[in-house]
Protein backbone atom coordinates (compact mmCIF):
# COMPACT_ATOMS: atom_id res chain seq x y z
CA UNK A 1 0.00 0.00 0.00
CA UNK A 2 2.79 2.39 1.05
CA UNK A 3 4.68 1.29 -2.05
CA UNK A 4 2.21 2.07 -4.33
CA UNK A 5 0.90 5.23 -2.84
CA UNK A 6 4.67 7.02 -2.84
CA UNK A 7 5.21 5.84 -6.54
CA UNK A 8 1.64 7.76 -7.60
CA UNK A 9 2.24 10.40 -5.58
CA UNK A 10 4.67 11.40 -8.30
CA UNK A 11 2.38 10.13 -11.47
CA UNK A 12 4.31 12.22 -14.08
CA UNK A 13 7.95 11.24 -12.38
CA UNK A 14 7.02 7.69 -11.77
CA UNK A 15 5.80 7.21 -15.66
CA UNK A 16 8.81 9.02 -16.95
CA UNK A 17 11.34 6.32 -15.33
CA UNK A 18 8.56 3.71 -16.04
CA UNK A 19 9.08 4.74 -19.57
CA UNK A 20 12.96 5.01 -19.63
CA UNK A 21 13.11 1.26 -18.54
CA UNK A 22 10.79 0.02 -20.84
CA UNK A 23 12.35 1.85 -23.79
CA UNK A 24 15.49 0.07 -22.71
CA UNK A 25 14.06 -3.29 -22.65
CA UNK A 26 12.27 -2.60 -25.72
CA UNK A 27 15.39 -1.83 -27.34
CA UNK A 28 16.87 -4.78 -26.29
CA UNK A 29 13.78 -7.18 -27.41
CA UNK A 30 13.43 -5.74 -31.33
CA UNK A 31 16.89 -5.48 -31.85
CA UNK A 32 17.32 -9.36 -30.72
CA UNK A 33 14.30 -10.39 -31.96
CA UNK A 34 15.54 -9.34 -35.37
CA UNK A 35 19.14 -10.35 -35.20
CA UNK A 36 18.16 -13.64 -34.31
CA UNK A 37 15.57 -13.54 -37.16
CA UNK A 38 18.03 -13.15 -39.80
CA UNK A 39 20.27 -15.98 -37.95
CA UNK A 40 17.44 -18.16 -37.23
CA UNK A 41 16.68 -17.68 -40.87
CA UNK A 42 19.83 -18.89 -41.89
CA UNK A 43 19.21 -22.08 -40.23
CA UNK A 44 16.01 -22.42 -41.09
CA UNK A 45 16.97 -22.18 -44.59
CA UNK A 46 19.61 -25.16 -44.08
CA UNK A 47 17.04 -27.41 -42.14
CA UNK A 48 14.70 -27.41 -44.78
CA UNK A 49 16.69 -28.12 -47.28
CA UNK A 50 16.90 -31.75 -45.26
CA UNK A 51 20.64 -32.32 -45.67
CA UNK A 52 23.01 -33.67 -42.65
CA UNK A 53 25.65 -31.49 -43.45
CA UNK A 54 26.52 -28.76 -45.60
CA UNK A 55 30.10 -28.76 -47.03
CA UNK A 56 31.97 -25.30 -47.66
CA UNK A 57 35.08 -23.36 -47.47
CA UNK A 58 36.86 -22.89 -43.72
CA UNK A 59 36.84 -19.56 -42.75
CA UNK A 60 35.07 -17.26 -45.29
CA UNK A 61 32.60 -14.74 -43.85
CA UNK A 62 29.94 -15.94 -46.69
CA UNK A 63 29.11 -19.13 -48.64
CA UNK A 64 28.85 -16.47 -51.49
CA UNK A 65 33.34 -16.83 -51.81
CA UNK A 66 33.39 -20.94 -50.96
CA UNK A 67 34.74 -22.40 -53.74
CA UNK A 68 34.54 -26.57 -54.23
CA UNK A 69 36.04 -28.74 -57.06
CA UNK A 70 33.95 -30.66 -58.96
CA UNK A 71 36.25 -33.64 -57.98
CA UNK A 72 35.98 -32.99 -54.71
CA UNK A 73 32.40 -32.60 -54.12
CA UNK A 74 32.91 -35.78 -56.38
CA UNK A 75 34.99 -37.74 -53.71
CA UNK A 76 32.77 -36.96 -50.61
CA UNK A 77 29.49 -38.14 -52.68
CA UNK A 78 31.28 -41.23 -52.74
CA UNK A 79 32.31 -41.63 -49.23
CA UNK A 80 30.64 -44.65 -47.31
CA UNK A 81 27.24 -43.58 -45.50
CA UNK A 82 26.83 -40.59 -48.25
CA UNK A 83 23.54 -41.15 -49.57
CA UNK A 84 23.20 -37.96 -51.68
CA UNK A 85 25.75 -34.95 -52.18
CA UNK A 86 24.25 -31.98 -54.10
CA UNK A 87 25.92 -29.17 -55.42
CA UNK A 88 24.67 -25.57 -54.61
CA UNK A 89 25.79 -21.82 -56.01
CA UNK A 90 24.03 -18.79 -55.12
CA UNK A 91 24.67 -15.11 -55.54
CA UNK A 92 23.22 -12.12 -54.92
CA UNK A 93 21.72 -10.21 -58.18
CA UNK A 94 21.34 -6.53 -58.28
CA UNK A 95 17.88 -6.22 -59.71
CA UNK A 96 15.93 -3.10 -60.24
CA UNK A 97 13.10 -2.45 -57.13
CA UNK A 98 14.69 -5.00 -54.83
CA UNK A 99 17.38 -3.87 -52.40
CA UNK A 100 18.18 -7.66 -52.86
CA UNK A 101 17.72 -10.64 -54.99
CA UNK A 102 19.57 -13.70 -54.57
CA UNK A 103 19.53 -16.14 -57.44
CA UNK A 104 20.00 -20.05 -56.47
CA UNK A 105 22.10 -22.61 -59.10
CA UNK A 106 20.60 -25.96 -58.20
CA UNK A 107 21.01 -29.62 -59.51
CA UNK A 108 17.63 -30.36 -61.26
CA UNK A 109 17.52 -33.88 -59.76
CA UNK A 110 19.35 -32.97 -56.51
CA UNK A 111 16.85 -33.00 -53.16
CA UNK A 112 17.27 -29.02 -52.86
CA UNK A 113 15.49 -28.73 -56.24
CA UNK A 114 12.59 -31.23 -54.78
CA UNK A 115 12.59 -29.21 -51.81
CA UNK A 116 10.58 -26.18 -53.67
CA UNK A 117 7.54 -28.78 -54.77
CA UNK A 118 5.90 -28.44 -51.32
CA UNK A 119 1.86 -27.68 -50.86
CA UNK A 120 1.86 -24.21 -51.66
CA UNK A 121 4.37 -24.65 -54.96
CA UNK A 122 2.70 -24.01 -58.43
CA UNK A 123 3.89 -25.38 -61.85
CA UNK A 124 6.73 -27.23 -62.42
CA UNK A 125 10.58 -27.59 -61.15
CA UNK A 126 13.67 -26.54 -62.96
CA UNK A 127 14.44 -29.03 -66.03
CA UNK A 128 16.77 -27.00 -68.24
CA UNK A 129 19.14 -24.05 -68.38
CA UNK A 130 16.40 -21.48 -69.68
CA UNK A 131 14.04 -22.12 -67.16
CA UNK A 132 13.77 -20.55 -63.55
CA UNK A 133 11.85 -20.53 -59.85
CA UNK A 134 10.31 -18.05 -59.10
CA UNK A 135 9.82 -16.96 -55.08
CA UNK A 136 6.00 -15.70 -54.49
CA UNK A 137 6.78 -12.52 -52.70
CA UNK A 138 9.48 -11.98 -56.24
CA UNK A 139 6.82 -12.80 -58.74
CA UNK A 140 3.81 -10.69 -57.09
CA UNK A 141 6.54 -7.77 -57.29
CA UNK A 142 7.50 -8.47 -60.99
CA UNK A 143 3.79 -9.14 -61.73
CA UNK A 144 5.27 -12.55 -63.44
CA UNK A 145 3.17 -15.94 -63.29
CA UNK A 146 3.97 -19.91 -64.53
CA UNK A 147 4.47 -19.01 -68.18
CA UNK A 148 5.76 -15.86 -68.42
CA UNK A 149 8.87 -14.36 -69.79
CA UNK A 150 11.55 -12.84 -67.49
CA UNK A 151 15.07 -11.26 -68.26
CA UNK A 152 17.20 -11.76 -65.64
CA UNK A 153 21.43 -10.31 -67.00
CA UNK A 154 22.82 -10.45 -69.93
CA UNK A 155 19.87 -9.89 -72.58
CA UNK A 156 19.27 -13.55 -71.40
CA UNK A 157 15.81 -14.68 -70.97
CA UNK A 158 14.13 -17.38 -68.81
CA UNK A 159 10.79 -18.85 -68.63
CA UNK A 160 9.16 -18.86 -65.10
CA UNK A 161 8.36 -23.11 -64.54
CA UNK A 162 7.14 -22.40 -61.40
CA UNK A 163 6.49 -20.29 -58.55
CA UNK A 164 7.36 -21.01 -54.58
CA UNK A 165 6.44 -20.28 -51.16
CA UNK A 166 9.04 -21.27 -48.27
CA UNK A 167 9.30 -20.62 -44.80
CA UNK A 168 12.61 -18.93 -45.08
CA UNK A 169 11.38 -15.82 -45.66
CA UNK A 170 14.53 -13.88 -48.21
CA UNK A 171 14.25 -16.65 -50.32
CA UNK A 172 10.47 -15.70 -51.15
CA UNK A 173 12.30 -12.39 -53.10
CA UNK A 174 14.87 -14.94 -55.17
CA UNK A 175 14.58 -16.92 -57.77
CA UNK A 176 16.27 -20.68 -58.70
CA UNK A 177 17.76 -21.74 -61.58
CA UNK A 178 19.97 -24.33 -63.11
CA UNK A 179 23.45 -25.21 -60.79
CA UNK A 180 25.07 -24.02 -64.39
CA UNK A 181 23.47 -20.49 -64.50
CA UNK A 182 25.41 -19.13 -61.69
CA UNK A 183 28.51 -21.21 -62.31
CA UNK A 184 28.51 -19.41 -65.88
CA UNK A 185 28.07 -16.47 -64.85
CA UNK A 186 30.39 -16.26 -61.96
CA UNK A 187 32.90 -17.85 -64.40
CA UNK A 188 33.24 -20.38 -61.74
CA UNK A 189 33.23 -23.44 -63.94
CA UNK A 190 32.06 -26.73 -62.65
CA UNK A 191 32.99 -25.73 -59.25
CA UNK A 192 30.51 -25.21 -56.37
CA UNK A 193 29.66 -22.94 -53.30
CA UNK A 194 28.01 -25.39 -51.22
CA UNK A 195 27.76 -29.44 -51.28
CA UNK A 196 24.01 -30.68 -49.12
CA UNK A 197 25.24 -33.65 -48.33
CA UNK A 198 22.01 -36.23 -47.35
CA UNK A 199 23.35 -39.50 -45.52
CA UNK A 200 22.11 -42.74 -45.58
CA UNK A 201 21.60 -42.94 -41.81
CA UNK A 202 21.89 -39.78 -39.95
CA UNK A 203 23.58 -41.70 -36.87
CA UNK A 204 26.79 -41.47 -38.93
CA UNK A 205 26.84 -37.80 -38.90
CA UNK A 206 28.99 -36.83 -36.63
CA UNK A 207 31.41 -39.29 -38.52
CA UNK A 208 30.86 -38.36 -41.51
CA UNK A 209 31.51 -34.61 -40.13
CA UNK A 210 34.75 -35.79 -39.28
CA UNK A 211 35.89 -37.92 -42.26
CA UNK A 212 35.41 -34.66 -44.67
CA UNK A 213 37.33 -32.51 -42.56
CA UNK A 214 40.43 -35.06 -41.92
CA UNK A 215 39.84 -35.33 -45.90
CA UNK A 216 39.76 -31.88 -46.83
CA UNK A 217 41.55 -29.61 -44.30
CA UNK A 218 40.31 -26.56 -46.03
CA UNK A 219 36.37 -27.60 -46.01
CA UNK A 220 33.95 -27.59 -43.03
CA UNK A 221 30.91 -29.94 -42.50
CA UNK A 222 28.48 -27.81 -40.66
CA UNK A 223 25.61 -29.71 -38.91
CA UNK A 224 22.85 -27.83 -41.24
CA UNK A 225 20.63 -26.22 -37.67
CA UNK A 226 23.93 -24.53 -36.90
CA UNK A 227 24.73 -22.89 -40.22
CA UNK A 228 24.52 -19.79 -38.98
CA UNK A 229 27.20 -20.24 -35.94
CA UNK A 230 29.58 -21.42 -38.80
CA UNK A 231 30.21 -17.35 -39.86
CA UNK A 232 31.57 -16.16 -36.87
CA UNK A 233 31.23 -12.76 -38.16
CA UNK A 234 27.43 -12.91 -37.64
CA UNK A 235 28.13 -12.89 -33.86
CA UNK A 236 29.32 -9.25 -34.05
CA UNK A 237 26.13 -8.72 -35.13
CA UNK A 238 24.65 -9.94 -31.64
CA UNK A 239 27.23 -8.02 -29.93
CA UNK A 240 26.47 -4.68 -31.23
CA UNK A 241 22.48 -5.33 -30.73
CA UNK A 242 23.56 -5.76 -27.15
CA UNK A 243 25.87 -2.63 -26.96
CA UNK A 244 22.76 -0.56 -28.41
CA UNK A 245 21.07 -2.35 -26.47
CA UNK A 246 22.97 -1.99 -22.66
CA UNK A 247 23.34 2.18 -23.72
CA UNK A 248 19.17 2.62 -24.00
CA UNK A 249 19.20 -0.09 -21.05
CA UNK A 250 21.67 2.40 -19.03
CA UNK A 251 20.00 5.46 -19.57
CA UNK A 252 16.50 3.72 -18.22
CA UNK A 253 18.30 2.68 -15.29
CA UNK A 254 20.01 6.38 -14.57
CA UNK A 255 16.48 7.24 -14.86
CA UNK A 256 15.54 4.84 -11.98
CA UNK A 257 18.79 6.40 -9.98
CA UNK A 258 17.67 10.00 -10.68
CA UNK A 259 13.85 9.31 -9.68
CA UNK A 260 14.67 7.45 -6.50
CA UNK A 261 17.49 9.81 -5.34
CA UNK A 262 14.71 12.65 -5.40
CA UNK A 263 12.33 10.84 -3.77
CA UNK A 264 14.13 10.27 -0.95
CA UNK A 265 15.20 13.24 -0.54
CA UNK A 266 11.54 14.61 -0.72
CA UNK A 267 10.59 12.49 1.69
CA UNK A 268 13.67 12.87 4.13
CA UNK A 269 10.84 13.93 6.57
CA UNK A 270 8.43 11.14 6.33
CA UNK A 271 11.48 8.67 6.29
CA UNK A 272 12.64 9.87 9.42
CA UNK A 273 9.08 9.62 11.12
CA UNK A 274 9.09 5.85 9.87
CA UNK A 275 12.20 5.30 11.93
CA UNK A 276 11.20 7.43 14.57
CA UNK A 277 7.98 5.09 14.77
CA UNK A 278 10.30 1.76 15.40
CA UNK A 279 10.40 0.82 12.02
CA UNK A 280 14.41 -0.53 11.39
CA UNK A 281 16.74 0.76 8.67
CA UNK A 282 16.30 -2.76 6.77
CA UNK A 283 12.50 -2.13 6.66
CA UNK A 284 12.67 1.38 5.21
CA UNK A 285 16.11 -0.14 2.66
CA UNK A 286 13.06 -2.60 1.58
CA UNK A 287 10.43 -0.06 1.46
CA UNK A 288 12.31 2.51 -0.98
CA UNK A 289 14.01 -1.17 -3.05
CA UNK A 290 10.51 -2.66 -3.50
CA UNK A 291 9.46 1.08 -5.56
CA UNK A 292 12.28 0.82 -7.21
CA UNK A 293 11.75 -2.21 -8.23
CA UNK A 294 8.53 -1.88 -8.56
CA UNK A 295 9.15 0.59 -11.66
CA UNK A 296 11.46 -1.71 -13.15
CA UNK A 297 8.95 -4.57 -13.42
CA UNK A 298 6.13 -2.16 -14.47
CA UNK A 299 8.61 -0.79 -17.12
CA UNK A 300 10.15 -4.24 -17.84
CA UNK A 301 7.16 -5.69 -18.86
CA UNK A 302 5.96 -2.29 -20.57
CA UNK A 303 9.25 -2.59 -22.74
CA UNK A 304 8.63 -6.50 -23.79
CA UNK A 305 5.22 -5.72 -25.45
CA UNK A 306 6.63 -2.41 -26.84
CA UNK A 307 9.93 -4.54 -27.70
CA UNK A 308 7.55 -6.78 -29.83
CA UNK A 309 5.86 -4.29 -31.47
CA UNK A 310 8.19 -2.32 -32.64
CA UNK A 311 10.09 -5.54 -33.98
CA UNK A 312 7.04 -6.50 -36.06
CA UNK A 313 6.72 -2.69 -37.18
CA UNK A 314 10.45 -2.66 -37.58
CA UNK A 315 10.12 -5.61 -39.91
CA UNK A 316 6.90 -4.35 -41.68
CA UNK A 317 8.87 -1.00 -42.14
CA UNK A 318 11.64 -2.22 -44.12
CA UNK A 319 11.35 -3.93 -47.21
CA UNK A 320 9.18 -6.94 -47.21
CA UNK A 321 10.48 -9.75 -46.78
CA UNK A 322 13.93 -9.46 -46.07
CA UNK A 323 13.94 -9.59 -42.42
CA UNK A 324 12.01 -11.82 -40.02
CA UNK A 325 11.73 -11.72 -36.35
CA UNK A 326 12.68 -15.00 -33.78
CA UNK A 327 11.86 -14.61 -29.98
CA UNK A 328 12.78 -17.00 -28.07
CA UNK A 329 11.64 -17.50 -24.26
CA UNK A 330 15.54 -16.81 -23.15
CA UNK A 331 14.94 -13.22 -24.99
CA UNK A 332 12.26 -12.54 -23.14
CA UNK A 333 13.52 -13.82 -19.73
CA UNK A 334 16.85 -12.09 -20.05
CA UNK A 335 15.35 -8.89 -20.51
CA UNK A 336 13.28 -9.13 -17.92
CA UNK A 337 16.08 -10.27 -15.41
CA UNK A 338 18.18 -7.01 -17.14
CA UNK A 339 14.88 -4.82 -16.20
CA UNK A 340 14.90 -5.98 -12.71
CA UNK A 341 18.99 -5.86 -12.26
CA UNK A 342 18.70 -2.09 -13.21
CA UNK A 343 15.95 -1.08 -10.91
CA UNK A 344 17.59 -3.08 -8.01
CA UNK A 345 20.96 -1.80 -8.88
CA UNK A 346 19.67 2.13 -9.93
CA UNK A 347 17.96 1.76 -6.28
CA UNK A 348 19.95 0.46 -4.04
CA UNK A 349 22.12 3.73 -3.39
CA UNK A 350 19.27 5.78 -2.60
CA UNK A 351 17.85 3.15 -0.53
CA UNK A 352 20.96 2.94 1.34
CA UNK A 353 21.06 6.80 1.61
CA UNK A 354 17.52 6.54 3.43
CA UNK A 355 17.89 3.88 5.48
CA UNK A 356 21.03 5.82 6.78
CA UNK A 357 18.98 8.67 7.62
CA UNK A 358 18.82 9.20 11.51
CA UNK A 359 16.07 9.67 12.72
CA UNK A 360 16.15 13.60 14.67
CA UNK A 361 18.10 15.06 11.64
CA UNK A 362 15.17 13.68 9.53
CA UNK A 363 12.89 15.37 12.12
CA UNK A 364 14.84 18.25 11.87
CA UNK A 365 14.83 18.69 7.98
CA UNK A 366 12.40 21.48 6.83
CA UNK B 1 14.25 1.04 41.06
CA UNK B 2 11.98 -1.16 39.37
CA UNK B 3 8.86 1.31 39.97
CA UNK B 4 10.78 3.98 37.71
CA UNK B 5 9.95 4.26 34.43
CA UNK B 6 12.73 6.87 32.89
CA UNK B 7 15.60 7.52 35.33
CA UNK B 8 18.76 9.36 33.18
CA UNK B 9 21.93 9.84 35.27
CA UNK B 10 24.12 12.84 34.37
CA UNK B 11 22.92 13.01 30.94
CA UNK B 12 25.09 14.98 28.33
CA UNK B 13 23.99 15.95 24.70
CA UNK B 14 27.17 17.76 22.53
CA UNK B 15 26.28 18.81 19.13
CA UNK B 16 28.76 19.64 16.04
CA UNK B 17 31.87 18.31 17.52
CA UNK B 18 31.19 19.60 21.21
CA UNK B 19 30.56 23.57 20.07
CA UNK B 20 27.10 23.30 20.97
CA UNK B 21 26.34 21.96 25.03
CA UNK B 22 22.09 21.23 24.69
CA UNK B 23 22.42 19.10 28.16
CA UNK B 24 24.70 19.79 30.36
CA UNK B 25 24.42 17.00 33.06
CA UNK B 26 19.98 16.12 33.52
CA UNK B 27 19.44 13.16 36.06
CA UNK B 28 16.16 12.59 36.32
CA UNK B 29 13.19 10.05 37.99
CA UNK B 30 10.18 9.48 36.72
CA UNK B 31 7.84 7.09 38.50
CA UNK B 32 5.35 4.24 36.58
CA UNK B 33 2.05 6.10 35.37
CA UNK B 34 3.38 9.35 36.77
CA UNK B 35 2.04 12.99 34.59
CA UNK B 36 5.39 15.23 34.17
CA UNK B 37 5.45 18.09 32.68
CA UNK B 38 8.61 19.94 31.20
CA UNK B 39 8.79 23.49 30.37
CA UNK B 40 11.36 25.89 29.53
CA UNK B 41 12.70 29.14 27.11
CA UNK B 42 12.81 27.55 23.67
CA UNK B 43 16.71 26.26 22.89
CA UNK B 44 17.03 25.04 26.58
CA UNK B 45 17.13 21.79 25.50
CA UNK B 46 13.78 20.57 25.86
CA UNK B 47 13.82 18.67 22.67
CA UNK B 48 17.22 16.90 23.18
CA UNK B 49 16.32 15.52 26.29
CA UNK B 50 13.13 14.28 24.63
CA UNK B 51 14.57 12.40 22.15
CA UNK B 52 17.47 11.00 24.32
CA UNK B 53 14.49 9.58 26.23
CA UNK B 54 12.96 8.27 23.37
CA UNK B 55 15.31 6.56 21.72
CA UNK B 56 15.90 8.64 18.90
CA UNK B 57 19.19 9.65 19.48
CA UNK B 58 22.34 8.63 21.46
CA UNK B 59 23.66 10.35 24.19
CA UNK B 60 27.72 12.15 24.40
CA UNK B 61 27.86 10.83 28.06
CA UNK B 62 25.40 9.64 30.63
CA UNK B 63 22.41 6.83 31.12
CA UNK B 64 19.43 6.61 29.78
CA UNK B 65 17.12 3.53 31.51
CA UNK B 66 13.62 3.26 30.20
CA UNK B 67 11.36 0.51 31.96
CA UNK B 68 14.35 -1.15 33.37
CA UNK B 69 16.40 -1.14 30.44
CA UNK B 70 19.76 0.56 30.00
CA UNK B 71 19.75 1.98 26.64
CA UNK B 72 23.15 2.31 26.39
CA UNK B 73 23.45 -1.45 26.18
CA UNK B 74 20.36 -1.70 23.74
CA UNK B 75 22.39 -2.66 19.99
CA UNK B 76 18.93 -1.96 18.54
CA UNK B 77 17.04 1.61 19.41
CA UNK B 78 14.62 0.84 16.45
CA UNK B 79 12.87 -2.23 18.31
CA UNK B 80 12.99 -0.12 21.82
CA UNK B 81 11.30 2.68 19.84
CA UNK B 82 8.66 0.58 18.31
CA UNK B 83 7.62 -1.07 21.73
CA UNK B 84 8.54 1.06 24.48
CA UNK B 85 7.69 4.18 23.51
CA UNK B 86 4.94 6.38 21.80
CA UNK B 87 6.12 9.81 20.90
CA UNK B 88 3.90 13.42 19.85
CA UNK B 89 5.60 15.23 17.91
CA UNK B 90 5.04 18.93 17.57
CA UNK B 91 4.32 18.61 14.02
CA UNK B 92 2.45 15.63 13.57
CA UNK B 93 4.52 14.20 11.19
CA UNK B 94 1.84 12.20 9.72
CA UNK B 95 2.41 10.72 5.99
CA UNK B 96 0.84 12.75 4.12
CA UNK B 97 -0.85 10.27 1.15
CA UNK B 98 -1.99 7.67 3.74
CA UNK B 99 -5.32 7.86 5.29
CA UNK B 100 -5.67 8.06 9.38
CA UNK B 101 -6.12 4.79 9.56
CA UNK B 102 -3.05 3.84 7.66
CA UNK B 103 -1.17 6.03 9.88
CA UNK B 104 -1.87 4.46 12.72
CA UNK B 105 -1.44 1.07 11.42
CA UNK B 106 2.34 2.22 10.30
CA UNK B 107 4.25 1.52 13.95
CA UNK B 108 2.52 -1.99 14.32
CA UNK B 109 4.21 -3.17 10.63
CA UNK B 110 7.53 -2.62 12.26
CA UNK B 111 6.55 -5.07 14.80
CA UNK B 112 5.18 -7.20 12.10
CA UNK B 113 1.22 -7.45 13.27
CA UNK B 114 -1.18 -8.81 10.89
CA UNK B 115 -2.84 -6.77 8.64
CA UNK B 116 -6.54 -7.71 10.48
CA UNK B 117 -5.19 -7.67 13.69
CA UNK B 118 -3.42 -3.91 12.43
CA UNK B 119 -6.91 -2.34 11.28
CA UNK B 120 -9.08 -3.32 14.70
CA UNK B 121 -6.34 -1.74 16.49
CA UNK B 122 -6.41 1.45 14.83
CA UNK B 123 -9.90 1.42 14.07
CA UNK B 124 -10.32 0.87 17.87
CA UNK B 125 -7.44 3.52 19.00
CA UNK B 126 -9.09 6.70 16.71
CA UNK B 127 -12.52 6.20 17.72
CA UNK B 128 -10.36 6.88 20.89
CA UNK B 129 -9.65 9.96 19.86
CA UNK B 130 -12.84 11.08 18.70
CA UNK B 131 -11.82 10.32 15.01
CA UNK B 132 -14.26 7.22 13.77
CA UNK B 133 -15.61 9.64 10.78
CA UNK B 134 -12.45 10.54 9.74
CA UNK B 135 -10.44 6.98 9.27
CA UNK B 136 -10.65 6.58 5.54
CA UNK B 137 -9.67 10.56 4.87
CA UNK B 138 -6.20 10.96 3.86
CA UNK B 139 -4.06 13.06 6.84
CA UNK B 140 -3.34 16.32 4.21
CA UNK B 141 -7.47 16.58 4.44
CA UNK B 142 -7.58 16.81 7.97
CA UNK B 143 -7.87 19.77 9.85
CA UNK B 144 -4.53 20.78 12.77
CA UNK B 145 -6.37 19.22 15.80
CA UNK B 146 -7.25 15.95 13.60
CA UNK B 147 -3.83 15.62 12.53
CA UNK B 148 -2.80 15.64 15.88
CA UNK B 149 -4.96 13.02 17.43
CA UNK B 150 -4.16 10.41 14.65
CA UNK B 151 -0.43 11.03 15.81
CA UNK B 152 -1.68 10.07 19.15
CA UNK B 153 -3.31 7.64 18.19
CA UNK B 154 -0.26 6.47 16.03
CA UNK B 155 2.17 6.88 19.55
CA UNK B 156 -0.41 4.58 20.76
CA UNK B 157 -0.12 2.00 18.68
CA UNK B 158 2.07 -0.27 20.12
CA UNK B 159 0.58 -0.09 23.69
CA UNK B 160 3.93 1.76 25.12
CA UNK B 161 4.40 1.97 28.94
CA UNK B 162 5.89 5.30 28.11
CA UNK B 163 4.12 8.28 26.11
CA UNK B 164 6.11 11.45 25.03
CA UNK B 165 4.78 14.52 23.71
CA UNK B 166 6.91 17.58 22.63
CA UNK B 167 4.94 20.43 22.70
CA UNK B 168 2.09 17.96 20.94
CA UNK B 169 -0.01 21.41 21.14
CA UNK B 170 2.65 23.78 19.78
CA UNK B 171 0.91 24.03 16.08
CA UNK B 172 -2.31 24.54 17.05
CA UNK B 173 -4.69 27.47 19.15
CA UNK B 174 -5.62 27.23 22.62
CA UNK B 175 -8.74 25.48 22.30
CA UNK B 176 -7.68 22.58 20.18
CA UNK B 177 -4.72 22.17 22.22
CA UNK B 178 -6.96 21.90 25.11
CA UNK B 179 -8.38 18.93 23.39
CA UNK B 180 -5.79 17.19 22.59
CA UNK B 181 -4.12 17.98 26.11
CA UNK B 182 -7.30 15.62 27.27
CA UNK B 183 -6.72 13.20 24.67
CA UNK B 184 -3.57 12.73 25.56
CA UNK B 185 -4.85 12.69 29.52
CA UNK B 186 -7.30 10.25 29.04
CA UNK B 187 -5.09 7.31 27.14
CA UNK B 188 -2.72 7.69 29.35
CA UNK B 189 -5.28 7.03 31.80
CA UNK B 190 -6.42 4.00 29.96
CA UNK B 191 -3.12 2.60 29.59
CA UNK B 192 -1.91 3.36 32.84
CA UNK B 193 0.97 4.97 31.05
CA UNK B 194 3.86 7.33 31.84
CA UNK B 195 3.53 10.95 30.41
CA UNK B 196 6.29 13.45 29.74
CA UNK B 197 4.63 16.47 28.00
CA UNK B 198 6.61 19.50 26.97
CA UNK B 199 5.32 22.69 27.02
CA UNK B 200 5.17 26.39 26.56
CA UNK B 201 1.83 26.80 27.82
CA UNK B 202 1.12 27.08 32.03
CA UNK B 203 -2.68 25.97 31.64
CA UNK B 204 -1.37 22.54 30.44
CA UNK B 205 0.86 22.02 33.67
CA UNK B 206 -1.99 22.05 35.41
CA UNK B 207 -3.19 18.91 35.01
CA UNK B 208 0.41 17.37 35.73
CA UNK B 209 1.43 15.51 38.63
CA UNK B 210 5.05 17.22 38.91
CA UNK B 211 6.27 20.22 36.44
CA UNK B 212 9.92 20.77 36.41
CA UNK B 213 12.01 23.01 34.18
CA UNK B 214 14.79 22.87 31.84
CA UNK B 215 17.10 26.30 31.87
CA UNK B 216 20.21 25.96 29.60
CA UNK B 217 20.51 22.97 29.83
CA UNK B 218 20.03 21.76 33.26
CA UNK B 219 16.35 20.59 34.71
CA UNK B 220 15.35 21.67 37.77
CA UNK B 221 12.15 21.89 40.21
CA UNK B 222 9.38 24.45 38.58
CA UNK B 223 10.12 28.29 40.16
CA UNK B 224 6.40 28.80 42.25
N1 LIG C 1 21.19 18.67 15.55
C1 LIG C 1 21.65 19.77 16.17
N2 LIG C 1 22.81 20.31 15.75
C2 LIG C 1 23.30 21.40 16.36
N3 LIG C 1 22.71 22.01 17.35
C3 LIG C 1 21.54 21.54 17.81
C4 LIG C 1 20.95 20.38 17.23
N4 LIG C 1 19.80 20.12 17.88
C5 LIG C 1 19.69 21.06 18.81
N5 LIG C 1 20.72 21.91 18.78
C6 LIG C 1 20.95 23.03 19.70
O1 LIG C 1 20.83 22.54 21.01
C7 LIG C 1 20.13 23.47 21.83
C8 LIG C 1 18.93 22.80 22.44
O2 LIG C 1 18.02 22.49 21.42
P1 LIG C 1 16.60 21.85 21.73
O3 LIG C 1 15.96 21.62 20.39
O4 LIG C 1 16.81 20.67 22.59
O5 LIG C 1 15.87 22.99 22.50
P2 LIG C 1 14.32 23.11 22.90
O6 LIG C 1 14.29 23.37 24.34
O7 LIG C 1 13.59 21.93 22.42
O8 LIG C 1 13.88 24.38 22.08
P3 LIG C 1 12.43 24.72 21.51
O9 LIG C 1 11.59 25.09 22.63
O10 LIG C 1 12.71 25.83 20.57
O11 LIG C 1 11.98 23.48 20.80
C9 LIG C 1 19.79 24.62 20.92
O12 LIG C 1 20.74 25.63 21.11
C10 LIG C 1 19.88 24.08 19.56
O13 LIG C 1 20.28 25.07 18.65
MG1 LIG D 1 12.01 21.63 21.06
Amino acid sequence: MLILKNLLRRKVRTALSVLGIAIGIAAIIAFNAVASGFKESLNQYARETGAHLMVLVRDVPSAEYSRISREEADEIARMDGVLESSGSTFYMMMMKGFPAFILFGREPDGRPMQRYRNREFRGELVRAEDELLLGSEAAQKLKKNVGDEIELFDRKKFRVVGIYTVGTVWENVGAVVHLRVVQQKLRMGDSIQLAFIYLKDPATRERTKAEIERRFPHLVAVRSEELAGNFENLAYIDWFVWVVSLIAVAVGGLGVLNTMLMTVSERTREIGTLRAVGWSCRRVLGLVLSEGVLISVVGGALGLVAGWLGAELLIRWAPKGYLGTFYSVTLFMKAMAVALGLGFVGTLYPAFRASRLSPIEALKYE
Amino acid sequence: MNDLAIRTVDLVREYEGGTVRALKGVSLEVRRGEHLCVMGPSGSGKSSLMYLIGALDRPTSGEVWLNGRNLEREPDLDAVRATEVGFVFQLHNLLPTLTSLENVEIPMMALGVPRAERRRRAEELLDRMGLSHRRDAIATKLSGGERQRVSIARALANRPAVILADEPTGDVDSKTGGQIMECIQAARAAAGATLVVVTHNPELSKSADRVMMMRDGLLGPASP
